[in-house]
């Protein structure tokens, strides 16, 4: 769980500083069991199975969105397509698998067509960001608009519902309790946890978020992983456009509303800092499962609607505060 | 990206005025005729929603029963850039146009209907207007303003949803974003019906911002926090009612738990007919985005003089129709399966009354 920065060597005799940073790591963990606290505290049906399912449902978009965008912010890059991508990859899965508007049944290949859809937005993503050299800000929010601009001219603006068994069933058939959509999300999971920690792409990034000059020097082929992350993350913001196509049973352009914010918060709640190198897959789990379950536990203390927007925005702050280790720190921007 | 006036015209648009302009070409002298037919506008805030782009299906058939250019200006949100746009149609036009217009904001009306009345177009302004800003101030250029009253509607749903439930039970509410007036008006519709029907309580009510999303979110939690004591889902407008659907099909209960919307879109209709649903109001954009139009044409063409109609012709609430399992089919069919046929000289055969400001 706690997989800390590269630079923390370099502080040898700071073993207090250490100690302090391990212990930060592990905030935002017990921020959300303190979370879980209170809400059953106010009321003990938070506890159940039955909620357990619901917040895992919640969670599977968040979950797989925040992956994509994990990896992209350890290398210390932002992208702001997560809602074009994700709005494109449920309209094409809208329109590909047996539907209420054209004849199509492709059943399980639709869903590899989406995810090379995916790769092929956060390729170009990335393969501008590097070659012409714009920074990642710029051209991502390009992509969010031209994703849900392409998204938009195929369905002219009317949804599309979903017929398909097998897609329909990612929501509503279950395994052990959870619909298939949770375990699919754990899979991803899984998969990014491999690459981040088993393969010479997941070291690479950690090292260009903690230093790229340096990552550069020392002969990592720093335009080549940039794109090959962008991709990755596009599959991810695909997959997760499969799920919410899943999810609501339809397919239209304003389906991803929304998600970015979401999304870059469950990461940073999580743990992972903006300014890259530092953070991880799991602790994306668990900033995720933060934001589920605050908003979920808001409606069952009863929070007037009014104010929920406001406690959510004094959790991210207070979530974040915690995880800072301050002593490293020299500059905030 | 800065050609926004045809920013709006879908994929099917394009191949219909290709096919025309090949028919058209070897009669290029007859154009020069049709110069002296005012362009009609819509201007409205984006495609991406089902409501509008049929707001713009109805527009362009409009048009076409005239023989009139058709111009979809799209404000993505964004006032200032509303009202850029009309401002070069106007110029381009040289205020030989009708503009219908949905503002993106109450605010906006007012540079509109202004920029409209320099250069001599004819304007009608649908939801958002401020006010004190009247179309008897403006005459003649102002024809008309049509809104439409949460209240009653809000109401209806509600009583339909009571009815489904057998007149007892405990609901829940989905409502739109807080300070949107059509949100608040339905919301006050859903206290009068909760007023007049004491069997009935409300559990919890919810802001879902309008959104699915959100919706699917709210519903999930309360599917915890009350169970089986959910009689009911009363929703301020479609796509949250669909997702309340969802959120009860994920548990099994869907089509067991009467849910209400509001705006008639194809997927409330079509989920009314499977039983998913209770009710839902067609606020008929159709007849919005080519009404509008007509309205304003028929003033501009001389059909008749605005200044001279009375008040509840200048600013009056439209119908809605409500749909519920009686008519649902039949709704479906002569609105949705088949493009809906409208008798665009009927111009004032929705006035239901004047508009009432408190």
């Amino acid at each position: 769980m706690t997989r800390q920065g590269v630079d923390h060597e370099r502080r040898g005799g700071a073993r207090r500083g250490l100690a302090r940073s391990r212990l930060a790591a592990w905030a935002p963990f017990a921020v959300l069991v303190l979370l879980c606290a209170v809400i059953t505290g106010f009321n003990p049906n938070f506890l159940s199975f039955g909620n357990f399912v619901r917040i895992s449902q919640a969670s599977m978009i968040p979950l797989v969105l925040g992956l994509g965008a994990t990896f992209i912010i350890l290398m210390g890059s932002v992208d702001l397509s997560v809602e074009g991508i994700l709005t494109l990859g449920s309209v094409i899965i809208s329109l590909l698998v047996l539907n209420g508007a054209n004849g199509n049944d492709l059943g399980v290949f639709a869903v590899l067509i989406v995810l090379v859809a995916g790769g092929v937005l956060g390729a170009v993503n990335g393969a501008v960001h590097v070659r012409l050299k714009i920074p990642s800000f710029m051209v991502t929010l390009g992509m969010w608009f031209v994703g849900v601009g392409l998204a938009n001219a195929i369905l002219g603006g009317l949804a599309v519902r979903i017929n398909d068994p097998l897609i329909r069933g990612l929501a509503i058939h279950r395994f052990l309790g959870f619909p298939w959509g949770v375990w699919l999300s754990l899979a991803a999971l899984a998969i990014a946890y491999v690459i981040q920690d088993h393969t010479r792409l997941g070291r690479y990034l950690y090292a260009l978020g903690g230093g790229e000059e340096l990552a550069a020097l020392s002969g990592i082929p720093v335009a080549r992983v940039r794109i090959a992350t962008f991709t990755l993350a596009g599959i991810f913001y695909a997959l997760g456009g499969v799920l919410a196509a899943a999810q609501l049973g339809l397919g239209n352009a304003q389906i991803g509303q929304g998600r970015l914010f979401t999304t870059i918060t469950a990461v940073v709640v999580g743990g992972t800092a903006l300014s890259g190198g530092e953070g991880g897959v799991l602790q994306t789990l668990v900033g995720v499962l933060i934001v589920t379950v605050l908003s979920n536990g808001m409606v069952l203390m009863g929070v007037s609607p009014s104010v929920q927007q406001a406690v959510q925005g004094l959790m991210i702050i207070a979530a974040v505060a915690l995880s800072i280790d301050r002593k490293r720190l020299r500059i905030v921007k | 990206m800065n050609t926004p006036a045809y920013r709006g015209v879908s994929r099917r648009r394009v191949i219909q005025i290709a096919a025309a302009g090949a028919i058209a070409a070897p009669f290029v002298a007859r154009r020069g005729f049709a110069a002296g037919t005012p362009t009609v506008v819509n201007s409205i805030r984006s495609l991406t929603n089902p409501y509008h782009a049929t707001w713009n299906k109805g527009g362009a058939a409009f048009a076409k029963s005239v023989g009139a250019d058709y111009v979809t200006l799209v404000t993505e949100g964004n006032s200032e850039k509303g009202i850029a746009d009309i401002k070069a149609v106007l110029a381009k036009t040289g205020g030989n146009c009708v503009i219908n217009v949905d503002p993106n904001d109450s605010p906006d009306a007012r540079p509109i209907v202004e920029a409209c009345k320099a250069a001599g177009a004819y304007v009608v302004t649908q939801w958002n207007k401020p006010n004190d800003l009247h179309p008897w101030d403006f005459d003649p250029n102002y024809v008309a303003h049509i809104s439409f009253s949460g209240v009653p509607y809000g109401q209806a749903m509600a009583e339909a949803l009571f009815k489904a439930m057998g007149g007892k039970g405990g609901i829940v509410a989905l409502g739109g974003i807080q300070s949107n007036v059509p949100a608040i008006e339905r919301k006050k519709g859903l206290d009068a019906a909760l007023a007049a029907n004491s069997g009935i309580q409300l559990l919890d009510y919810q802001v879902a911002n309008w959104q699915a999303t959100a919706a699917l979110e709210k519903t999930n939690a309360w599917l915890t926090q009350f169970g089986d004591k959910i009689g009911g889902i009363w929703a301020a407008n479609d796509d949250m009612a669909l997702a309340a659907v969802e959120a009860l099909r994920a548990d099994g209960r869907a089509g067991k738990v009467p849910v209400t919307g509001i705006d008639g879109i194809q997927l409330a209709v079509e989920a009314i007919i499977k039983g998913e649903m209770a009710g839902t109001v067609a606020w008929d954009p159709y007849w919005q985005g080519g009404m509008g139009l007509s309205i304003g044409y028929h003033a501009k063409t001389g059909g008749f003089d605005p200044s001279k109609e009375p008040k509840d012709h200048r600013e009056f609430y439209g119908k809605g129709v409500v749909i519920t399992a009686d008519n649902a089919q039949s709704f479906y069919d002569s609105n949705i399966k088949s493009e809906p046929k409208l008798d665009w000289n009927d111009i004032w055969g929705r006035c239901n009354g004047q508009i009432q400001y408190s």
